[in-house]
C-alpha cells in the first residue's frame, strides 16, 4: 500500500506547476548569485570556496521553512480541503501506509525541489568566469563534494527537521495555519538565538541549539582566514554533530509522534460534533413564513456613502483582526518588539538605558520583516475575503458603490497600519516601564510612528493592494507582492542601486537623537514620503479600474469594466496623483542630484579612479607647512551654517622654493561653500590651473617662497547645506550638536587617503595595486611629516566663536572671555603651547559639569564634561576615567601637557570618541546612556574614556610620522594604556573578558581581510590590527617581563620623543627599539612573534585530575597541549614552531564574587611554565581541593579557541 | 413592471459559449428559469446580478438599464446566489444586520425591526447567534433567502436554491418564496421541475444557452397535450425505441423501465396514453438537443 500512496505522491507533485515554480525560484536565484558572484565573502576568498558554498546553503535552508511549510504541510491537508477525506479513507490503506507514503513522497519532492539552487550555482559558477561580473580568478573548478557534503549536513538535514515539524503540526491539528505559524514560531526561535550569541559566553550552547546550525557554522568558521575558506570544508566537530542529532531528532521524534497516533476515524470526528450540536434546535415552524416583514426606508444619499465606508472598513478591520494568522504573526511581533527593546542596545555587550529613540528603532529589527509579511498577506486577505468565503455574489450585489468598496478595504488596512505603529509605542512604554525608566517621550514617539512610520506602512499597502487588485488569485498575488519586494531589495543590494528615487517606497535613512531631535531629516523625508505616496496613489487609482467586483475575470470583460470606471472623477484624481508624483519626483531629483551632487556607487568609483589618475602626479609636493592659527568663527546653528575666518601664518620647511599653492577642496559635497575672502600675504593669489570636478586648485605664488620663508594666508569661506540629499546626514553643522572639524578647510596638496583601497575595483580602473598607503619607516618624506595631517608639524591656536544664544561653543585652548552681543554668545580660546593640526569646533546647548584632577607634584587639571542637560546617568564615569588616567599616565609616561580635560557630547550621528588636543568629543550614544547598573558588564565609558585620555600622550605629545604602522604609535599605545588602567580599577579578571572580545574582534578582522594582513609594525590600514592585536600583544607583553618593566621602556621613548619638532619624526623601528630595551633575551622570541610576525597558538588542557593526599594536601595531574604557528598575510601556515614557550599553568577554586559583586577566577596555583610544543604533562601540589586547571586560563595568548584553556579536574580513581 | 431581455450573448474568456441571443420578458410574479446543470442558467443569473459583463444584447427593468446602470438595479435587488458564505465567526443576527445597512437601511431600529422579522420567517430565531459555519444545508438557504428579502426588493433572483435539500425543506424553501410579494418580480432557476409547477405562474426553458421555450406553464403543457404515451418497456430494447421514435425520458417504476415518447398520434397500441405534465414538457425540450441520460 505504501508504495503506491508513495509514488501517486510523486506523480502528483510532478504535475502541480508549484513544484516546478519552487524550484524555478531556487534556480534562478542560484544562477543569479552565481553569475554575478556576488557571493557573502571577503575580496579574497573564491566565490565558490567551499565555505562560501555551504554558507549560501545554510543561509537558504532558512529562508526554505516557507518551502518545508509549503510542501510539508499540505500532504494531508489536502484531503481535507478537496474534502475527499470521507471516501479516501474509505479504501483499503493503512493509516501507517499513507502516513508513510504521504510523508516520503513529499519529503522526496521538497529535497529534490530544494536542489534547484545548488544546480542553478553549478551551472552559474560555470558561466561567471565568463559573465564579466567578477573577475575570472576568483572562480575555482567545480568539485561536487562542495555541495554534497553541506547538502547532507546542514541543508537537507534543515528540510527534514523543518518538513517534519509542519507534517505533524498539520496533520494532527489539521489546520494548515499552523504550518505558516509554524514557520513564524521557528523563524523567532531562530532570531532569538541569533540575538543570544551577541553574547560570546553562549556560543557553544548556541551551537547546540541553533536548530539550522548557522550559528555552529560561523562559530566553527568565523576564524578563517580567506585561504582556509578557499581550502577547508566544514569539519564535523562535536558541537556540530550533536546539534545535527538533536534537531534531525526532535523532527524524526515529529514524525514518528504522527505516524503512531495517526487515525483515520479521530481524523475524521470533529465535523459530526459540531454539526449535530444544532440540529435539534431547528425545530419546523410552518406559521413562520407567514410572518410580515415590517417597511424600511432605504437611503442611498452620498451623506450614508461615507457612513458606510466606514462601516465596512471597520467590518473588515474586524475580520483582519478575527483572522488567526494575522493574530499569531501579531504576537510574533509584539514578542519581538519586547526581546529587542530588552536586548537591542548593547554596547561591549553592555545594555543602554532605555530611551525613547532606541526603543522606536526597535521598529526596523525583525518588527519590520514581520509587519512586511503581514501588510502584504492581510491585503491579499481584504481584497479577496468575499471570494475566499463565498460571500462575493451576495456582497457584489449590494447597492454599494464600487468606490465605496474599494475605499473601505484600503481604509481598513490604514487602520491595521495605525494599529502596528501604536504596537510600537505600546511595548516601548511597556518595556521602558518594566526597566524602570520613566522619561517617556511622547512627542518623539508620536512623531516618529505617526509621521514617518504610518506613512511608511501605507506606501507597503498601496503596492500590495495595487498587486491584489490587479492579480485575481490570491497566492499568485503574494508571489508577486513578494517577489517585486525581493526584486527591489535585489537591485539595492547586489546592482548597487541606491537612488531612493528608483526603489518603490525607499526613503532616505534618518536618526534621531535626544540632542538634535529629528533634526533636519524632516524635509527630505517629507518629500520622498509625498513621491511615494504619489506613486502608491496612481497604482491605487488603477488597480480600482481593473479591480474585480463579481464573477467575471475574464480579461475582455475586465477591460470593458475598466472602461466603464475610467470616468471623469477617477481620470482626475490619477492625473492630479500623477502631476504630484512627477513634481515631487522632479523636486527630489533637482535637489539629490543638480544640488548635492548624488552618484550611484559605480559613478563615485569613476570619479575616485579619475581623481587619483589626474592628480597624483601632485602627491607628496613640495608644500609650506602651517604653523600658525586665528580663528574667527561665527556658528548659526538656526540655519545650518557657518562663516569662518581662518588666518594661517605658514613656512616652507622643505629645501626647495615653492612656486604655488595647491588647494584641495575635495569634490563637492552636501556641505557649500563660499569663499568671501581668499588672501596670501593681503593680496588675492591668482588661480593657475583647476580641476572643478575634484575641488583641487592651484595658485601661483607671486613670488616663490624660499626654504624657511613664511607667509600669511586668510581664508573666509561661508559654509551652508542646501536642499536634501539621496542619503546621508550632512551633520557637521545641526541646530543643537554642531561638530565642526579642521577639514571645513581646504587642505594642501594631493591627499592620497581619497583613493581607492581594494585591490579588485583598482584593477577594475587599471591602477597598479597599492599594498600599503604610507611608506616605509626610513622614507624621507614619511619621516619628515606627521601622520594625522601633513599640512603642519604642530601649531599654536587661538580664536574666537559665536553661537545661537542658548548654546554654549568650544574651540581648542583655554577660554579667555565670553560675552553676549548681538544676541550671539562669544568665546575666545587661545591654547598654550604646542598641538598637532587637528582641532574641533562644537557648539551645542551643555550643561557643564566641573571636576578637579590633582597629581602628586600638586598640579591641577580642570576636568569639564559638557553634556546634553538630561544626560547626566554616567558622568562620574567619565570623571573617574579622566582622574585614573590622569594618575596612570603621568607617573608611568610623563606630565599631562595642558590645564584642562574637556569631555564633549556630540548627536549620535556617528558612534565614536576621539581625542583632540585636550577635549574629546563623545558620541551621544556611546557611553552617555548606557546602562551600568550590572557589575559584571563592562564599564566602557571608563576604559574608551581612558583610551582617549591616553591620546593625549600617544598622538598628541608622541605624534608620529607618516609611516607605516604608525598607527600602532598612536593606537595600539592608548589600548594598552587604558587596559592598564582598567586593570588597575577592576582586576584581571575583568581583563579576561575585555580581552576575550578583543581577540574576537582581531580574529574576525583577519578572517575576513580583503587584501593581507599586516604586522603590528608595518600595519598602515588595519584597525582590528592597531586597537584588538595591539592591546592583545602589549598587555600579555607586560604580563611577561613585568608591568613596571614595560613601562620605563616608554618612558624612555615619551622623553625621547615627546613634541618633537624637527624631523624625522617618530616610527615605529623607535618604539620597537625601547620595548626591545627592556625586554630580556630569554623572552624576545615573544616581541618577534608579536611584532614582527603573525602568530596563533593554539593551546589546550585535554587531561586534569588530582589524588588526594595524606596531609590534607592535593596532588594535580595536568596534560596540556601546545602549539604555536606562523601564517602569511593571507592566512596560509607556514612554518610551526619547534621552541618552548613560557605560559601561565594554573589551578582553580570555584569562582567567587569581590567586592564589586564580579565573578571572579580564584586561584590555588598560577606560575608561568616553559612549555614545550605537543603534549606535556605537569604535576603540582595544592592545599585545596583543585576544581578547575588550565593552560593560558586568562587568555592573553592569540588562540583560536580561547574556551578549551581551562577544564575540570577530575578525582582520579585507582 | 417588467423586465425585458433582448438577444444576450456571452462567451467566457476559456471559450464557453454560455448564453446565446437570449431573449425573455419576464413579467411580475415567479419566473422560473428551468434547464439542466450547465445550461447558461447561473450566467443568466448572474448576469441579473450585476456580476458580471454580457457580450452583446441589452436587459432593461423598466426604464433600467441592467448592464450599464449597475447602482440602480443593485438599489432594488434581491440575490441568492448558487453557493455563497458569509464571514467567519459572525453571528447570522450581525451579518444580516450588516448587510441591511448596507441595503441603504440606516435607521437602526427598523433594521432591528426588519432583521429580527426576516429571522423569524425563515425560522432561524433560535440560532440567530450562531455563525453560518454551523448550519445545516436548509438552514443556509433559508438565511441566504432572509438575506436577499432585504430593503423590499423588485427584482429577486434566485439561483437553483433547491439543490441539495431534503424534500421538507424542500417544502419549507417553497412556502417561503410563495410568500413574497405579488408586484416582484421573482426569477427563479433550478433544474427541479417540481419548483417550477408549485411556484411559477410564467417560465422559460434553457438548454445549452438558448432559451427553447417560455410561456405559462399551462399553456406549455396544453402544447403537449395529448402527445406523450407511455409504455414499459425491456431494459435492452431501449436503443431501438430511441432510434424509432423520440423518447422523452425513461423510468424506473417497480425496478421495470418506463419510457415516454412524444409523438402526435399513438404510436402503437402498446403505448398508452399519459396525462402530460410540466416534466414531460421540460425532457421534450431538453432530449431532443442533449443526451439525457435519464433513470
Amino acid at each position: 500500500m505504501f508504495k503506491e500512496i508513495f509514488l501517486f505522491e510523486l506523480k502528483y507533485r510532478f504535475k502541480r506547476p508549484a513544484t516546478w515554480a519552487y524550484f524555478g525560484i531556487l534556480l534562478v536565484f542560484g544562477l543569479i548569485v552565481a553569475i554575478s558572484g556576488d557571493v557573502p565573502a571577503s575580496e579574497k576568498a573564491y566565490v565558490n570556496a567551499p565555505t562560501t558554498i555551504t554558507r549560501m546553503l545554510s543561509i537558504i535552508s532558512i529562508f526554505g521553512i516557507m518551502l518545508a511549510s509549503a510542501i510539508m504541510g499540505v500532504p494531508i491537508y489536502r484531503d481535507i480541503e478537496h474534502k475527499t477525506e470521507n471516501y479516501y479513507f474509505s479504501y483499503p490503506i493503512s493509516e501507517k501506509g499513507y502516513i508513510l507514503g504521504r510523508f516520503l513522497g513529499s519529503l522526496c519532492i521538497l529535497f529534490l525541489v530544494s536542489l534547484g539552487f545548488q544546480i542553478g550555482l553549478i551551472i552559474g559558477f560555470a558561466i561567471g568566469p565568463n559573465a564579466g561580473f567578477t573577475e575570472a580568478e576568483r572562480f575555482i573548478t567545480l568539485n561536487l563534494w562542495h555541495y554534497i557534503q553541506p547538502t547532507l549536513l546542514i541543508y537537507w538535514t534543515n528540510f527534514f527537521f523543518a518538513g517534519a515539524i509542519f507534517f505533524a503540526l498539520v496533520t494532527m491539528t489539521k489546520r494548515i495555519m499552523l504550518a505558516y505559524a509554524g514557520g513564524a514560531i521557528l523563524f523567532i526561535g531562530y532570531l532569538i538565538t541569533l540575538t543570544l550569541t551577541q553574547d560570546i559566553e553562549n556560543k557553544n550552547l548556541v551551537s547546540i541549539l541553533d536548530p539550522f546550525a548557522f550559528e555552529t557554522f560561523n562559530n566553527i568558521t568565523r576564524y578563517w582566514t580567506p585561504v582556509e575558506q578557499n581550502t577547508q570544508i566544514l569539519p564535523l566537530t562535536s558541537a556540530l554533530i550533536w546539534n545535527r542529532l538533536l534537531w534531525v531528532g526532535i523532527g524524526l521524534v515529529a514524525f514518528l509522534f504522527t505516524f503512531f497516533r495517526f487515525d483515520f476515524i479521530k481524523f475524521l470526528n470533529k465535523k459530526f460534533k459540531t454539526k449535530k450540536k444544532h440540529e435539534n434546535l431547528d425545530a419546523s415552524n410552518p406559521t413562520a413564513a407567514l410572518t410580515k416583514l415590517p417597511k424600511v426606508s432605504q437611503v442611498f444619499s452620498s451623506g450614508l456613502s461615507i457612513k458606510l465606508l466606514f462601516d465596512l472598513a471597520k467590518m473588515e478591520f474586524k475580520n483582519i483582526i478575527r483572522d488567526n494568522f494575522f493574530r499569531a504573526i501579531l504576537i510574533a511581533a509584539l514578542a519581538f518588539l519586547l526581546f529587542d527593546a530588552f536586548f537591542g542596545f548593547p554596547i561591549y555587550g553592555t545594555p543602554s538605558l532605555p530611551l525613547t529613540y532606541y526603543m522606536l528603532e526597535v521598529k526596523n529589527f525583525n518588527y519590520s520583516i514581520l509587519i512586511f509579511v503581514l501588510i502584504v498577506f492581510m491585503t491579499g486577505e481584504v481584497l479577496h475575503r468575499e471570494r475566499g468565503v463565498n460571500y462575493d455574489q451576495i456582497f457584489g450585489s449590494l447597492p454599494l458603490k464600487n468606490r465605496i468598496v474599494y475605499a473601505s478595504k484600503f481604509l481598513a488596512l490604514v487602520m491595521i497600519s495605525f494599529m502596528l505603529v501604536n504596537l510600537v509605542l505600546l511595548s516601548g512604554v511597556l518595556a521602558q516601564t518594566l526597566q524602570g525608566y520613566f522619561n517617556y517621550q511622547f512627542d518623539m514617539y508620536f512623531t516618529d510612528l505617526y509621521l514617518i512610520e504610518f506613512p511608511k506602512y501605507i506606501t507597503f499597502i498601496l503596492l500590495a493592494f495595487f498587486v491584489h487588485s490587479i492579480v485575481t488569485k490570491k497566492f499568485m498575488g503574494h508571489v508577486i507582492a513578494i517577489a517585486i519586494w525581493a526584486l527591489l531589495f535585489g537591485i539595492n543590494a547586489f546592482l548597487k542601486v541606491d537612488n531612493n528615487l528608483y526603489l518603490y517606497g525607499y526613503t532616505p535613512g534618518y536618526t534621531v537623537s535626544d540632542m538634535n531631535g529629528f533634526g533636519h531629516f524632516g524635509k527630505a523625508l517629507f518629500w520622498f514620503k509625498t513621491y511615494w505616496l504619489a506613486c502608491g496613489g496612481v497604482l491605487l487609482v488603477i488597480g480600482y479600474l481593473f479591480w474585480k467586483r463579481g464573477t467575471d475575470s475574464g480579461r475582455k470583460a475586465r477591460w470593458q469594466l475598466a472602461k466603464e470606471r475610467l470616468n471623469l472623477r477617477t481620470i482626475s484624481t490619477g492625473i492630479l496623483l500623477l502631476v504630484v508624483f512627477i513634481g515631487s519626483g522632479a523636486f527630489i531629483n533637482h535637489n539629490t542630484k543638480t544640488i548635492n551632487k548624488y552618484k550611484n556607487e559605480e559613478e563615485g568609483e569613476i570619479a575616485q579612479a579619475a581623481y587619483e589618475k589626474t592628480l597624483s602626479k601632485y602627491d607628496k609636493i613640495a608644500q609650506p607647512k602651517v604653523i600658525d592659527v586665528k580663528v574667527n568663527a561665527d556658528l548659526t546653528p538656526e540655519n545650518r551654517s557657518a562663516r569662518i575666518k581662518t588666518t594661517y601664518l605658514m613656512v616652507n620647511k622643505t629645501n626647495e622654493n615653492i612656486d604655488s599653492l595647491h588647494i584641495n577642496w575635495g569634490a563637492e559635497g552636501l556641505l557649500k561653500k563660499e569663499v568671501n575672502t581668499f588672501t596670501i600675504e593681503g593680496k588675492s593669489p591668482k588661480l593657475g590651473n583647476s580641476y572643478d570636478d575634484f575641488g583641487y586648485e592651484i595658485y601661483a605664488l607671486d613670488k616663490p617662497l624660499k626654504p624657511n620663508d613664511t607667509v600669511t594666508m586668510v581664508l573666509d569661506i561661508t559654509g551652508y547645506y542646501k536642499g536634501f540629499p539621496n542619503e546621508g546626514t550632512g551633520s557637521a553643522i545641526v541646530y543643537n550638536g554642531t561638530f565642526l572639524n579642521d577639514n571645513f578647510f581646504p587642505s594642501f596638496g594631493y591627499n592620497a587617503n581619497a583613493e581607492m583601497t581594494s585591490d579588485l575595483d583598482r584593477k577594475k580602473y587599471g591602477l597598479p595595486i597599492k599594498d600599503y598607503q604610507l611608506p616605509e619607516q626610513d622614507d624621507p618624506w614619511g619621516t619628515s611629516n606627521l601622520l594625522f595631517n601633513d599640512d603642519a608639524d604642530y601649531i599654536t591656536f587661538e580664536g574666537t566663536v559665536s553661537t545661537a544664544p542658548d548654546q554654549i561653543a568650544v574651540m581648542p585652548g583655554y577660554l579667555q572671555k565670553e560675552w553676549e552681543e548681538n544676541g550671539r554668545r562669544y568665546f575666545t580660546y587661545k591654547m598654550e603651547g604646542d598641538l598637532d593640526f587637528f582641532y574641533n569646533i562644537s557648539s551645542a546647548n551643555y550643561n557643564i559639569h566641573k571636576d578637579i584632577w590633582t597629581g602628586k607634584n600638586g598640579e591641577k587639571v580642570n576636568i569639564e564634561i559638557f553634556h546634553h542637560p538630561t544626560h547626566t546617568y554616567n558622568i562620574d564615569r567619565f570623571v573617574k576615567g579622566v582622574k585614573h588616567s590622569m594618575d596612570y599616565f603621568s607617573e608611568n609616561y610623563g606630565p599631562y601637557q595642558y590645564r584642562q580635560m574637556r569631555i564633549l557630547e556630540f548627536p549620535r550621528y556617528a558612534t565614536f570618541a576621539q581625542s583632540f588636543p585636550n577635549t574629546v568629543p563623545f558620541s551621544e550614544s556611546f557611553g552617555w546612556v548606557g546602562d551600568f547598573s550590572d557589575p559584571e558588564d563592562l564599564d566602557y565609558v571608563y576604559t574608551v574614556t581612558s583610551h582617549e585620555v591616553a591620546h593625549q600622550w600617544w598622538g598628541h605629545q608622541i605624534t608620529p610620522s607618516a609611516t607605516r604602522g604608525s598607527n600602532q604609535v598612536s593606537e595600539s599605545m592608548a589600548e594598552y594604556s587604558s587596559l592598564m588602567v582598567m586593570k588597575k580599577e577592576y582586576g584581571i579578571d575583568a581583563m579576561q573578558d575585555f580581552l576575550k572580545r578583543e581577540l574576537d574582534n582581531y580574529l574576525r578582522g583577519r578572517a575576513n581581510e580583503s587584501k593581507f594582513e599586516k604586522t603590528l609594525l608595518d600595519n598602515d590600514t588595519q584597525a582590528y590590527v592597531w586597537y584588538r592585536k595591539g592591546g592583545l600583544i602589549l598587555y600579555a607583553l607586560q604580563d611577561l617581563i613585568g608591568e613596571d618593566n614595560l613601562n620605563s621602556g616608554f618612558k624612555a621613548y615619551t622623553e625621547a620623543a615627546r613634541y618633537r619638532q624637527k624631523a624625522p619624526f617618530t616610527t615605529t623601528k623607535e618604539w620597537y627599539h625601547y620595548m626591545n630595551s627592556v625586554t630580556p633575551d630569554s623572552l624576545k622570541y615573544y616581541l618577534e612573534d608579536s611584532f614582527e610576525k603573525i602568530t596563533l597558538y593554539s593551546n589546550k588542557i585535554s587531561k586534569a585530575s588530582y589524588k588526594k593526599l595524606a596531609d590534607d594536601k592535593y596532588k594535580v595531574t595536568i596534560t596540556v597541549e601546545s602549539s604555536k604557528e606562523y601564517f602569511d598575510g593571507l592566512g596560509k601556515l607556514l612554518k610551526t614552531s619547534e621552541k618552548p614557550n613560557l605560559l601561565d599553568i594554573g589551578i582553580f577554586d570555584n569562582d567567587i564574587k569581590n567586592s564589586n559583586g564580579m565573578t571572579i577566577k580564584s586561584p590555588l596555583f598560577i606560575k608561568k611554565i616553559w612549555v614545550k610544543p605537543g603534549e606535556s604533562t605537569f604535576t603540582f601540589t595544592t592545599d585545596k581541593l583543585p576544581v578547575k586547571a588550565g593552560i593560558d586560563p586568562y587568555n592573553k595568548m592569540i588562540d583560536r579557541i580561547p574556551d578549551d584553556n581551562l577544564i575540570s579536574v577530575e578525582e582520579e580513581t585507582d | 413592471m417588467e423586465l425585458q431581455i433582448k438577444d444576450l450573448s456571452k462567451t467566457y474568456s476559456n471559450g464557453v459559449h454560455a448564453l446565446k441571443n437570449v431573449s425573455l420578458n419576464i413579467p411580475q410574479g415567479m419566473f422560473g428559469l428551468l434547464g439542466p446543470n450547465g445550461a447558461g442558467k447561473s450566467s443568466l443569473m448572474r448576469t441579473l446580478a450585476t456580476l458580471q459583463q454580457a457580450d452583446s444584447g441589452s436587459i432593461m427593468l423598466d426604464d433600467i438599464d441592467i448592464l450599464k446602470d449597475k447602482g440602480r438595479v443593485r438599489e432594488i435587488l434581491g440575490y441568492l446566489p448558487q453557493e455563497f458564505g458569509v464571514y467567519p465567526k459572525i453571528s447570522s443576527y450581525n451579518m444580516l444586520n450588516h448587510i441591511a445597512s448596507l441595503k441603504g437601511i440606516s435607521n437602526k431600529d427598523e433594521r432591528k425591526d426588519l432583521v429580527e422579522s426576516l429571522l423569524n420567517k425563515t425560522n432561524l430565531w433560535d440560532v440567530r447567534n450562531k455563525s453560518l459555519g454551523t448550519y445545516s444545508g436548509g438552514m443556509k438557504q433559508r438565511f441566504g433567502i432572509a438575506q436577499a428579502l432585504i430593503g423590499e426588493p423588485k427584482l429577486i433572483v434566485v439561483d437553483e436554491p433547491t439543490a441539495g435539500l431534503d424534500p421538507a425543506e424542500r417544502v419549507r424553501f417553497h412556502n417561503l418564496l410563495s410568500e413574497i410579494g405579488e408586484n416582484t418580480i421573482v426569477i427563479l432557476s433550478t433544474h427541479i421541475v417540481d419548483d417550477v409547477s408549485n411556484l411559477c405562474n410564467n417560465m422559460a426553458i434553457i438548454c445549452l444557452g438558448e432559451v427553447v421555450a417560455q410561456g405559462k406553464p399551462s399553456a406549455l403543457i396544453e402544447n403537449v397535450k395529448g402527445k406523450v404515451w407511455k409504455k414499459t418497456i425491456d431494459k435492452s430494447e431501449i436503443e431501438n425505441y430511441k432510434q424509432e421514435m423520440q423518447v422523452i425520458s425513461t423510468h424506473l417504476k417497480s425496478g421495470d423501465t418506463v419510457i415516454h415518447v412524444l409523438n402526435d398520434s399513438q404510436p402503437d397500441s402498446s403505448f398508452e396514453a399519459c396525462e402530460a405534465d410540466l416534466e414531460d414538457v421540460y425532457f421534450a425540450e431538453i432530449s431532443s438537443r442533449m443526451d439525457t441520460a435519464l433513470a
